[in-house]
């Protein structure tokens, strides 16, 4: 038998493990990709001198082992160096966008889950009639499209041929004084890319739910309750839906790290300064503390959301519960 | 055929739709700004971009590559559009370090295969000019004799006949002597992801070179393996482009043997002692005629050893909303420079702050570890240099310098260059402290004792420095070279008594911190024609107009 103290050991350690290879590959990736932030210079202007002297100003000169070090050290304590590209502490870096990505992703993602929950809800419930049907149809368009022709067309419509939405940014050139006008500034900017992560979301939501709800209505516990007489309300939401929930949780949480690296194109066609294009960027330009610091709060994220769903399923099914499910 | 003559047409016609450049201006008499406030606004989607331009949240929108937008705006009457060639160059290099490309006949057959005509009007829809030169035709240093050979297939195949190549029954090259045909070869290229009218050029040069019997097929890589092959020098051919600037100094890094080394420039590997001694020539000629015969004599050289072939040169397009005049353009110059931000000002109406489109974020402020062209768009409204250059001929122009005189003289050390510089004196910083030939000595004592990467080849050569006066400033260098001039000329001047206060210039961050008793100033400031006001991450940069530059009429 495994106590809750032993499950939770392990999966503590399971996690720390995860976050040491992680760190290790982090850091050896980046460089085992072609090129590396010096060669790829090209200005003819620039002598093999210069380059050098670029080396040294990131701190390539010194051995790998030395490089490997020096970077545990700063990962360890959340010290990720300075970007190669803007001489900055990474951390700042992260941090000053931290705000905007925030601002655009959590509304986007709750409202998101929450209308395709809600429609693939509707749809289970309305199985074979025009309201499935609709949620269907719109859930597979929402699932499938591209994201950045989407939100160009959104653009396009919204913010030029009709113009109700800004074109781009956070903010108004120049912005509004003022506190509360600032913030209607604010939100009004958000509205457009917000809207359009909502289109694009939550039809993969509304699939997954009505596709749960539709395969526990067929349970064969379902039928028991029904026999016993259980309302339909009452069998509904204090029996299917309360079953498809510890995978809805668990979706949603191991979701977030890829919403926050899928806001790259959200970022990149609405000119907001967010994580997502702080990501790509160092990537691309090889900064590798940017991308090393970056990648290592995701691995973060993505560790901690999945002990969180862990940690949330226990409560969500009564089913899982690692002392009586090993002595039964 | 019939397609691509309609694209000629239509790209003809449409090159006519288009000012190829502006009237000439007199730079030397410009006043200004007249402009009271600048927004730079960030807005890196191109598609954004051309949205805001025309809903009128932009003014000025320059670097429009693509020729759909290109078009659309210039069916706009809202904007004008300006078109000039500037110093683009893209060129397929050989890797002259193995067979059969070091074989010179096959390098000029490959040249004469090259129909850059015909490809440039059916890729580019008349947006580039087909390239035979070493230099940007733009460049005052281009030699247009000394080009490579034109488009000649038939000829390329006479040439190679001639030097002994046959071909065997399936049309593929064999070498002289050679009993086997030549090996299948690649192409190296950006993908068409990244590049697609370069991946395509790519694919068809190669198949321009099968048609001569050269086995070559396009090889579409991410950029930076591209380089990595290149650097490692596992590579048959590679297409890429250049931006290059008005000087003849390229042809040193590309082609001198002393460059082919980790870090160098000369991808092709030529090693040749001739073309050496006339890049060297070139590089220390002690005043500009001298300059001027080296380089015809080097780019003269380098086209009878051709270890590359030039293909086409990209023209820039900038569109500027017609609600502002004064817009400064020229034949090599769009109108998104500084000249037009001089004499920029409303067509009608009082004044307005200016829209002006920044294509990606400027990464940092801090004017040492700047790099990107957007860092410099920024930071090139606050920062003044010696010299600058006419927009029209391309020569140097007085700016914080009035005068200036560059001599070789003789010391115990040897030949060295002199440069002397004398000062405008009605020029002051932007905290109100006059600017002095102490500011431009301690800016490059600074630079060069700290080996900052950016400047480091602009300095290095730096013997000393002094000021016999507080308008006159001598920079006597290490050795003989005129281009030693324009490093000079060309570094931006900070201000000495910031310079002192800079602790650590790699995480200096000039625009967060204030200036103690100068409201709204920042450590960002210099003699430019704009004073940073702030700057919003993503969003917009703002400057207000300095209204102590020297060249506001008072």
């Amino acid at each position: 038998m495994i106590s809750m103290r032993g499950y939770w050991a392990r999966r503590l350690g399971g996690a720390v493990c995860v976050v040491a290879i992680v760190l290790v590959a982090n850091f050896f990736l980046f460089r085992l990709m072609p090129g590396d932030p010096v060669s790829t210079v090209l200005d003819p202007r620039f002598s093999p001198q210069a380059k050098a002297e670029l080396e040294v100003l990131y701190g390539l000169d010194r051995p790998l082992a030395v490089q490997f070090l020096i970077y545990l050290e700063r990962t360890a304590t959340f010290d990720f160096g300075l970007s190669f590209a803007t001489q900055r502490p990474v951390l700042d870096e992260i941090l000053s966008r931290l705000p905007n990505t925030l601002a655009l992703l959590v509304p986007a993602y709750l409202l998101s889950v929450l209308l395709g929950t809600v429609l693939g809800v509707l749809a289970a419930r309305r199985r074979g009639r025009a309201a499935e049907k609709a949620v269907l149809s719109a859930g597979a368009i929402s699932f499938s499209f591209p994201s950045f022709f989407v939100q160009m067309v959104l653009l396009l419509l919204f913010a030029y041929v009709y113009p109700v939405f800004p074109l781009r940014g956070s903010l108004s050139i120049p912005p509004p004084q003022g506190t509360w006008p600032l913030l209607v500034d604010r939100v009004w900017h958000l509205a457009l890319p917000v809207g359009s992560l909502v289109l694009l979301g939550f039809g993969g939501w509304a699939l997954t739910v009505r596709n749960l709800v539709v395969k526990v209505m067929g349970e064969d516990f379902m039928v028991l309750a029904r026999a016993k007489g259980i309302g339909e309300r009452r069998l509904f939401w204090g029996h299917a839906f309360r079953a498809v929930l510890p995978p809805l949780v668990t979706l949603f949480l191991l979701s977030l790290p890829g919403v926050v690296s899928g806001a790259v194109l959200t970022e990149t066609v609405f000119s907001l300064h967010g994580v997502g294009r702080f990501l790509l960027d160092s990537v691309l330009g090889q900064d590798y503390p940017a991308a090393g610091g970056a990648f290592y709060l995701l691995t973060l994220i993505t560790v901690a959301s999945n002990l969180v769903a862990d940690f949330l399923v226990q409560f969500t099914d009564p089913r899982i519960r690692t002392g009586e499910r090993s002595s039964s | 055929m019939r397609l691509s003559g309609a694209i000629g047409l239509f790209a003809l016609a449409l090159s006519f739709a288009l000012p190829t450049h502006g009237a000439e201006v007199k730079a030397e008499t410009l006043r200004g700004p007249r402009i009271g406030e600048l927004y730079m606004v960030v807005v890196r989607d191109p598609d954004a971009a051309v949205l805001a331009l025309e809903r009128g949240k932009l003014d000025v929108l320059g670097d429009v590559t693509r020729p759909s937008d290109i078009r659309r705006i210039s069916k706009n009457p809202a904007f004008e559009l300006s078109m000039a060639q500037g110093f683009h160059m893209a060129q397929v290099g050989f890797n002259l370090r193995k067979s059969p490309w070091n074989a010179p006949e096959l390098r000029r057959a490959a040249a004469m295969a090259i129909p850059r005509d015909r490809l440039v009007r059916e890729l580019f829809s008349g947006y580039s000019a087909p390239l035979t030169t070493y230099l940007p035709p733009m460049s005052p240093y281009c030699d247009k004799e000394a080009s490579a050979p034109r488009f000649d297939p038939e000829g390329a195949r006479a040439l190679l006949r001639k030097a002994g190549w046959t071909w065997d029954p399936s049309g593929v090259l064999v070498p002289p002597k050679g009993k086997s045909p030549l090996p299948p070869a690649t192409i190296l290229s950006p993908t068409a992801g990244v590049a697609p009218t370069t991946a395509e050029l790519a694919d068809r040069i190669a198949g321009s070179l099968r048609e001569i019997g050269i086995p070559v097929k396009a090889e579409p890589l991410d950029f930076a393996a591209m380089i990595q092959r290149i650097d490692e020098h596992k590579f048959d051919l590679y297409l890429m482009a250049w931006q290059l600037s008005r000087d003849p100094d390229s042809l040193y890094a590309f082609y001198h043997s002393s460059m082919d080394v980790k870090g160098g420039y000369n991808q092709t590997g030529l090693k040749d002692a001739k073309v050496d001694r006339l890049l060297e020539d070139l590089r220390y000629a002690p005043d500009e005629p001298a300059a001027r015969v080296a380089a015809r004599a080097a780019q003269k050289a380098l086209s009878d050893r051709l270890p590359i072939i030039p293909v086409y040169t990209r023209f820039s397009v900038a569109a500027v909303s017609k609600g502002w005049q004064g817009t400064v353009s020229t034949k090599s110059m769009t109108a998104d420079n500084s000249w037009s931000l001089l004499a920029m000002s409303p067509a009608s109406g009082p004044m307005k702050p200016l829209y002006w489109a920044l294509g990606d974020e400027p990464r940092t402020l801090n004017p040492f570890t700047a790099s990107t062209a957007t860092d410099w768009q920024v930071l090139g409204m606050v920062y003044d240099t010696l010299l600058t250059v006419n927009p029209n001929n391309l020569e140097d122009l007085p700016w914080l310098a009035r005068s200036w005189k560059v001599e070789t003289v003789k010391d115990p050390g040897g030949l060295r260059t002199r440069l002397t510089f004398v000062l405008r004196k009605d020029v002051s910083w932007q905290d109100g402290s006059p600017f002095t030939a102490k500011d431009a000595r301690a800016t490059l004592l600074f630079l060069q004792k700290n080996a900052i990467p950016r400047y480091f080849d602009s300095v290095r050569d730096v013997a000393s420095v002094s000021v016999p006066d507080a308008h006159t400033l001598i920079v006597t260098m290490k050795n003989v070279s005129y281009w030693h001039l324009h490093s000079i000329g060309g570094t931006p001047i900070f201000p000495a008594a910031l310079l002192g206060r800079v602790k650590d210039w790699r995480s200096w961050q000039p625009a967060r911190n204030p200036v103690p008793g100068k409201a709204g100033l920042t450590e960002l400031y210099g003699t430019g024609p704009f004073v940073f006001r702030e700057v919003r991450p993503g969003d917009f940069v703002r400057f207000s107009r300095n209204e102590r530059f020297w060249l506001i009429p008072r």
